[in-house]
């Protein structure tokens, strides 16, 4: 079950993208506006530099739990 | 015709009578209360009452205009579902400081001069601690002096600059301010209440120790004042902007590393109150109206996922996520909500932080601020990267250790009339619309790219999500954030006072016990000092030239050296009355 929710949700996220071809920004300002499915772009990029930063901060500044005590 | 009275004060005095009440009466007077504030504050009118002349300037203690309003009404209507929450706790002391603390919030709101808003604002301080200090641990305690002192900080900047703006402006009045110094120090007094980087950590650290209903009060109120009052004094700020942009990228990083639940959700404070701060440092009608009804969509979203969390320790006493999991199956409707909020607080279309995120991220672009409107995105992703690791974590991962009920029928209340409100706004934000600050904006949001482009942000951070989950598994651990240098800075005075300072006094101590026993002694005949230090540079002299010379032999005794001479005595006795027979026989 679990696995055929993981699919679906990879399946629906890949359609998504030609999708975006379809769909026009109301109001493009930025250059990137204009650039189709560019949320799709923004997601995984974003969740790419998150994951990066959360991993460089665990880094240095994980410590263990009673490290104030 | 009645005239209106300051909601505040229906809170403050409100307090005072708790403890007359008991059982079921009490909870029906502590519901009532609320209530009545509402419908006070439907009747008050723009315009400015309740004023009073103190020391030759005007305590305004209700100006009302539609910023203040929609603050009030938020407000009040956040209070009376956090107390239908708390409806159950039985001490009196808890509900005193929660309706104190919901009272001077409404205070600061309607205060029309900047005395009574700083009255307001330290009272606000005061009692918030104890809705920490209730939990009654010793991590509590710890906390709320550490939360104390931050805000006593915040509090003594914000005099300064008051003190110092009222002398050079000769006013007191709540207006934009002007760049000076006053500025900078009031800046700093609003910016610790807005959780503004690095002044932040007084959130993560005290919030997610408060009591379970104080946290929901502890997430709403000082935040949103602080916010509240960039927008009446510095919005349209550069700075602010970006320091909102920074704020709701910064609060997604720490927040996704978090294991107690809480933490997580005091960290997207700090990230969701960004996106208030960038609105109002945007500074335009649309951004404006944007923090503003993100203000209003974020106490109901934010406190729904502070009273869905304080169900689950509530009922199971567990905090972390390593520790949670399959609540799912026992607690079905803790779990609707929580979901519910944290759809809400992602900006899904057909919640209510859809319309104000999507306001404020729209407004960086028509103010031509192309990194703002990045750091707002990139912040939306890990917002929901964070409550899909939360939700997942606490209530879908498998937990064969866990078993639970539900919360309290009050809680369950509570929190489904809070989860209809973000649905309802969500789905019919005219209503919000219309009691914005700015009254003539047009702002459509559900435009077919703005839906598609937040479903599909959605799906390939959730993609991203599965792909990376091993990367932000909780684990038991402390992440370090700016209270690490506050705290071994803390350390470092203590250790400065007790070890270095202390051995100084203790020194200084001695020494001037021995001046002060020398002075003793000779004062109580001073005729021979001249001599004693004679004789003893004298001594000093002849044994240094001795021991440089290497003549060691011992010092012959001199009687005359240490004997007082009594020859010195009788001649100034002599001298005496020789000069007393003068002055008497000649006057």
């Amino acid at each position: 079950m679990r696995k055929m929710l993981k699919g679906l949700l990879i399946l629906l996220a890949v359609l998504s993208i030609p999708v975006g071809f379809f769909i026009k920004h109301e109001h493009a300002v930025f250059f990137w506006d204009k650039i189709p499915s560019i949320e799709a772009i923004f997601g995984v990029i974003g969740a790419f530099l998150l994951i990066l930063a959360t991993a460089i901060l665990s880094s240095f500044a994980q410590k263990k739990e009673d490290f104030y005590d | 015709m009645i005239k209106a009275i300051p909601p505040a004060f229906f809170f403050i005095l409100g307090a005072m009578l708790i403890p007359f009440f008991k059982g079921k009466l009490k909870q029906v007077y502590i519901l009532v209360v609320p209530a009545v504030a509402f419908l006070d504050i439907l009747y008050l009118t723009p315009g400015t009452s309740w004023v009073y002349n103190f020391l030759g300037y005007d305590l305004i203690f209700c100006q009302v205009d539609r910023l203040s309003l929609v603050v009030g009404y938020i407000f009040i209507i956040i209070g009376f579902l956090a107390i239908l929450y708390s409806l159950h706790v039985k001490q009196d002391g808890q509900h005193i400081a929660a309706f104190l603390y919901v009272g001077s919030s409404l205070g600061v709101v309607f205060a029309g001069d900047l005395f009574s808003l700083f009255a307001f604002w330290e009272i606000m301080a005061v009692t918030s601690v104890f809705l920490i200090w209730f939990q009654k641990d010793k991590e509590s305690l710890n906390a709320g002096f550490r939360y104390i002192l931050m805000h006593i900080f915040g509090g003594c900047s914000l005099l300064a600059g008051i003190i110092i703006y009222t002398v050079s402006k000769g006013s007191i009045s709540v207006v934009q301010m002007q760049p000076g110094f006053a500025y900078w120090l009031i800046l700093i007094g609003f910016g610790l209440n807005t959780a503004f980087i690095p002044i932040h950590t007084w959130l993560p650290d005290a919030y997610p120790k408060g009591t379970i209903t104080g946290s929901v009060f502890l997430s709403v109120f000082t935040t949103k004042t602080g916010v509240y009052a960039l927008a009446r004094c510095f919005a349209g700020t550069d700075f602010i902007a970006y320091m909102g942009g920074i704020m709701a990228v910064y609060g997604v990083i720490f927040a996704l590393l978090q294991n107690d639940a809480r933490r997580l959700l005091a960290y997207h404070i700090v990230s969701q109150v960004g996106y208030m701060v960038a609105g109002i440092g945007i500074g335009t009608a649309l951004s404006v109206n944007g923090g503003i009804a993100h203000v209003f969509n974020h106490i109901l979203y934010k406190a729904l996922l502070f009273m869905s969390m304080g169900s689950v320790i509530y009922m199971t006493g567990k905090r972390k996520l390593t520790e949670m999991g399959g609540l799912a199956k026992f607690m079905p409707v803790t779990c609707v909500v929580f979901l519910i909020a944290a759809l809400s607080i992602s900006g899904a279309p057909g919640f209510n932080g859809f319309v104000s995120k999507g306001m404020i991220i729209a407004s960086a672009v028509e103010a031509h601020m192309p990194v703002l409107e990045l750091m707002l995105i990139l912040a939306s992703v890990g917002t929901f990267l964070s409550f899909v690791k939360l939700g997942y974590f606490a209530f879908f991962t498998k937990n064969p250790e866990i078993s639970s009920r539900e919360a309290p029928f009050n809680m369950q209340l509570s929190m489904i009339l809070t989860a209809f409100s973000c649905v309802f706004i969500g789905l019919y934000p005219k209503i919000l619309f219309d009691i914005l600050p700015y009254s003539v904006i047009h702002y459509h949001p559900f435009t077919p790219s703005h839906i598609f482009g937040v479903i599909q942000l959605f799906m390939l951070a959730g993609v991203a999500f599965i792909l990376a989950k091993a990367m932000v598994v909780p684990h038991r651990a402390t992440i370090l954030d700016f209270d690490y240098f506050y705290r071994m800075g803390g350390r470092g005075l203590i250790w400065l006072s007790t070890v270095p300072m202390s051995s100084f006094r203790s020194t200084l101590q001695v020494r001037f016990s021995r001046a002060v026993y020398i002075i003793a002694r000779l004062a109580k005949n001073p005729i021979p000092i001249l001599e004693i230090i004679t004789a003893y540079v004298y001594l000093r002299i002849t044994k240094g030239v001795r021991y440089v010379s290497g003549f060691s032999s011992g010092e012959t005794y001199d009687e005359d050296l240490y004997r007082r001479p009594i020859g010195v005595g009788v001649l100034l006795a002599i001298i005496f009355l020789f000069t007393f027979a003068l002055i008497y026989f000649i006057f």
